[in-house]
This record gives structure tokens, sequence and C-alpha cells, in this order.
């Protein structure tokens, strides 16, 4: 169990920033996480969520701004950060001629004593056969390999780069319960994800990223408040489809967004019972409508006119 | 043992291994050397490869060992061990992309660095000496002897030239993420060389001229290091692995 202080388990960042030759990366950033809690990091390819990881544990320098992580000041090549979190990389490649037990030993090199067993237990828990060679492990085996020795050390931060990528949904839905079950220990876990959906389980509160810029940074409960803020609706393809798009935009307190026969639209309050009466007398019933249930995924294309995966 | 001292470890021992079996044949070739010293003088090319040769004739066995072992086998071999031995210390990583689960750890970047570095140095050089300690009983078989003492001051001397090849291919190594491109610069620069070498006109720029019987026929004459190649070439070293450091500071992964 972590035994930092509530005040070490942050992550502040003023102004990260960070340029790739041309092509900004990640413009002046700011966060303020935690302390504890899982945090999801969303965002499109290309949005600037491991460039902005791998500031936050020292593996690239900022070309400007400051970063604080459990306590310790981004300076120099990190490692005094690194010693207070882990980070698992996005990227899967890892020494196929190690045994799985010997490769979590060289991962945890520079760790207290206990974070071997403890990894190797937990990789085992998760059904890797630690004795055989990595080179035979499959993708998401070495995902989970990679997972185990980043929860494994007694460290107030966690800093994970799509942690459940390749996973199949039992393995991925076992990582994110022990995630969240590390987070109610007082730990503060900041993952970032492509798969939305599992970013509703664990996640108390979400980062947006887009084209390298933060764009939302709110706790999940009010992004599932924006999500009720929306109503799909579509009708029949024969439909008087101009007579309906005159009807949408004399509704008030609305916003309309029109995809051949679907129409997203984006009400004021998260109520939308009004709105619905206001199409019932106007003589315009649609053939679906979808309130309520609109995943991160969708809600994401909402916001960001994105695909998320 | 972690992974990179067992690559370094491998290494070492096949480079020694191939070394060995060069001095070996070099040492046992000796008694029929010296009896057909003057027909196999008609084979050779005038030039600087003919002087090497009058001077291993006049020289004796100890010239005779110097040239086989540390300007041949060190030069040649060495050189080869020393590139293999550097190219993948970064590049090997970044191109495997495993650069950044190594340098994820709670570990100074310097600290990773200086122990690849220092593990590759020992594998480059402990076999330089390690065959050189054999030389005296090799010779013993042919009923030959040579004192150590100046022998181990030739490895001293091969050695750091081995350094400063070594340390420039680690250089390289920190700059690229592609050791291939490394391999074959390092091999077309060391081709160059030894061609320069054997041509009158260039000889002097060739760095095989810091390691040649000339050089080693003066330490064994002086029995003392000659500090006006030693000393620039424990510099470049030191100045090649400090920016090293500095290059590998500032590496994205």
């Amino acid at each position: 169990m972590s035994t930092s202080t509530t005040l070490d388990r942050r992550i502040v960042a003023r102004g990260l920033t960070r340029a790739f030759g041309t092509r900004t990366a990640l413009h002046p950033t700011d966060l303020d996480l935690g302390p504890g809690g899982v945090i999801g990091l969303l965002g499109p390819n290309g949005s600037g969520k491991s460039t902005l990881l791998r500031m936050l544990v020292g593996l690239v320098r900022p070309d400007a701004g400051t970063a604080l992580v459990a306590g310790a000041a981004l300076q120099g090549d990190g490692t005094e950060i690194r010693r207070l979190c882990t980070y698992a990389p996005g990227e899967l490649a890892v020494y196929g001629e190690l045994r799985a037990r010997d490769h979590l030993a060289w991962l945890l090199r520079g760790r207290a004593p206990g974070a071997h067993a403890r990894a190797v237990a937990l990789a085992t828990d998760l059904g890797l056969p630690v004795d055989a060679r990595v080179r035979t492990y499959s993708h998401g085996m070495k995902r989970q390999m990679l997972f185990a020795a980043a929860l494994a050390p007694d460290v107030p931060v966690r800093i994970l780069d799509e942690p459940t990528e390749g996973l199949d949904p039992t393995k991925r839905g076992t990582v994110l319960d022990l995630l969240a079950e590390d987070a109610r220990r007082g730990t503060t876990v900041l993952l970032s994800s492509h798969h939305l959906g599992e970013v509703d389980r664990v996640c108390d509160r979400l980062v947006f990223l887009g084209a390298g810029r933060k764009i939302a940074d709110e706790t999940a409960e009010a992004v599932s408040q924006r999500a009720r803020k929306l109503v799909r609706i579509s009708y029949a393809a024969n439909a008087d489809l101009a007579r309906i798009e005159a009807v949408l935009a004399a509704i008030p307190h609305t916003r309309v967004a029109r995809d051949g026969v679907r129409f997203s639209v984006h009400l004021s309050e998260a109520d939308p019972r009004a709105f619905l009466a206001a199409l019932a007398s106007a003589g315009s019933i649609p053939a679906t409508v979808e309130y309520g249930q609109l995943s991160l995924q969708e809600l994401y294309r909402e916001l960001y006119g994105v695909e998320g995966c | 043992m972690g992974r990179e001292n067992r690559f370094y470890l491998w290494g070492g021992l096949a480079y020694f291994v191939v070394l060995e079996a060069l001095l070996v044949g070099a040492i046992l070739f000796w008694p029929d050397f010296e009896d057909n010293a003057e027909a196999l003088r008609d084979f050779l090319p005038a030039g600087p490869l003919m002087q090497s040769f009058d001077q291993i004739v006049a020289g004796g066995v100890a010239a005779y060992v110097h040239g086989q072992h540390f300007f041949k086998g060190c030069n040649t071999v060495g050189t080869l061990a020393a590139v293999i031995l550097a190219m993948n210390a970064v590049a090997g990583e970044a191109n495997r992309g495993t650069l950044e689960i190594w340098l994820a750890r709670p570990v100074t970047r310097r600290r990773l660095l200086l122990e690849r570095w220092l593990g590759g140095a020992a594998a480059v050089t402990l076999p330089v000496f390690a065959t050189t300690l054999t030389i005296p009983w090799l010779l013993s078989r042919v009923d030959t002897e040579m004192a150590l003492g100046p022998l181990m001051l030739g490895a001293v001397h091969q050695s750091l030239l081995l350094l400063a090849i070594y340390s420039a291919t680690f250089l390289w190594s920190c700059l690229t993420s592609r050791p291939v491109f490394i391999v074959f610069g390092m091999l077309l620069f060391t081709v160059l060389q030894f061609a320069m070498y054997l041509i009158q006109v260039v000889t002097h720029w060739s760095i095989f001229r810091l390691a040649d019987i000339d050089v080693y026929a003066r330490i064994g004459a002086t029995h003392a290091l000659d500090w006006r190649i030693c000393a620039p070439l424990v510099l470049v070293s030191a100045i090649l692995v400090a920016i090293s450091l500095v290059v590998f500071a500032r590496r994205t992964p």
C-alpha cells in the first residue's frame, strides 16, 4: 500500500510544451490531477497523449513548462520522478530472449526489494507463464507483463500509456479492476487510452487532448451530464428532411448537426422531454431516438468530430 | 548477470578465441618464417608493406610477434570487435524499440550509458591483455622467449587505440537508430585507413600508423609507453564519451 502523503500523490503541470522539428506535438498544457483516483487521458492518434506522458516521467524533455509528479520536480533526466512513479510505455517492445521472470527483474531495477516478487505473483495471477521466454508471448501477454511491472512497486503515482491495448475483454476487465483497486488505496493513476468504453468504468476524471491541445478536463460525472444533453434522432429515408430541419431549427435552446437522415441535437439542459414534446407537437415524429445511452466513443465523436477506436 | 553483461561476455570471449587462434598460428609459423624470410620477401610489393617486413626481419622474434599480434591481429579483429560491441549500445535499442523501457527505469541516463560503455570497453580491451599474456608460453613451444613487460606495454598501447575506435562508434550509436549504417560506415573507414597505410604518399595519415611495428619497436626498446601517442588517444576517448553523455541525455525514445 502506498505510504506517501496526500500532497505527494498529485500530478501538476504548467505550460508543458514540446515540438518535434516544425511540428508542435504538445501546445502549452496545464494539469492538476489527483491526489488519488484514476484519470483517463483521451485523444485520437497524434493528439499528444504519449508525448505528454513521456514528458511527465522525464523521457522526453519539454521545450518549456514545469511539472511536479508525486512531489518531485521534472528536471534533469527525470530519475527522481521515476523513483516515485511507475511508467508502462505504449510501445510494446521487449527483450524476447529473456524469461519473463528475468525480464520483470530487469524492468524493476532500482525499485524497492519485494517489487520483483509482487510482479511475479501478479504476472502469475494474470495467467502468464513467468518461466517462459518472452519471445513466446503473444502481444497481449507482453502488455500484461509490462502492466505487472508497473503495478508491483509501492509508489504514489502510476502513469500508464494504453495499458489495456491488445487485451481481450476479460483480461481488460481484470487489469481495470486492479487499477481501480490500486486507486482506492490512494494511488493516483493516469492512463491513456483509445478504448473509450473502458474509461466509463474506472475513471473518475477525464482529460481530452486534440491536436496537441487540452480540450477538456472534467470529472466523469460532468462528461456523463454532457452526454445526457445529447439526443440523436433519425428519420426514414423518404422523410421530408427539409421540413424536419426547419422544425428543429425553430425549437429554442438547441443546436443541431445533420448527417444524412440522422440528426444530433445538443440541448441546453439534461432533460429531453421539452424537446421531444416540441418535436411531437410539430408532427415530426422520428423513426429512432437515442438518449442517455451514448457511450464515450459517441460523445468523443460529438465533441471532436473524430472516431475513437 | 544482466542481459547487457551477457552480450559483452560472449562477445568478448568470441573475440578472444579468434585473436588467440591467430596468435597461435602466427607463433607456430615463426620457425618457418625465420628460415624462409628471404623467399617470402620476393612476394611483397615495394612500399610500406615491404618496409614493415624488413623491420620484422631485422627485429627478430619481438618485431614478428608485435607485427602479428598487435599490428595484424588486434588492429583488424580488434577494430571489428570494437565496432560490433559499440554499434548496438544505443542505436540497437532504438532500432528494436526497447529504448523506452531501458530509459523508463529509475536509473540515471549517465549511469546507464557509462555502464554500457564500460562493459563494451572491457570486452574490447581485456582479450588484448589476455591473449598477450599467453605469448611467452606460446613462444616456449617454438624454443623462443620474450619478456612479458614490453608485451604488456604494447597491449596497453593497442588497447588505447581500440578504445578510441570503440568510443567513436559508441558516440555514433548515441546519435542514430540504425546500427547497420554504423557497421558499414566504420568498416568503410577501417578499410580506407588500411589502404592508406599501404600507400607510400598517404601512409602517415592512417590511424594504423599509431600502432604499427615502428611504434611497438620503440616501446620494446624504451620499455615505456609513447605518451605522444597515448595521451591524445586517451583524450580523444574521454572527449567522445563526454559528447556521448551529452547527446544521450537529450535523446528522445
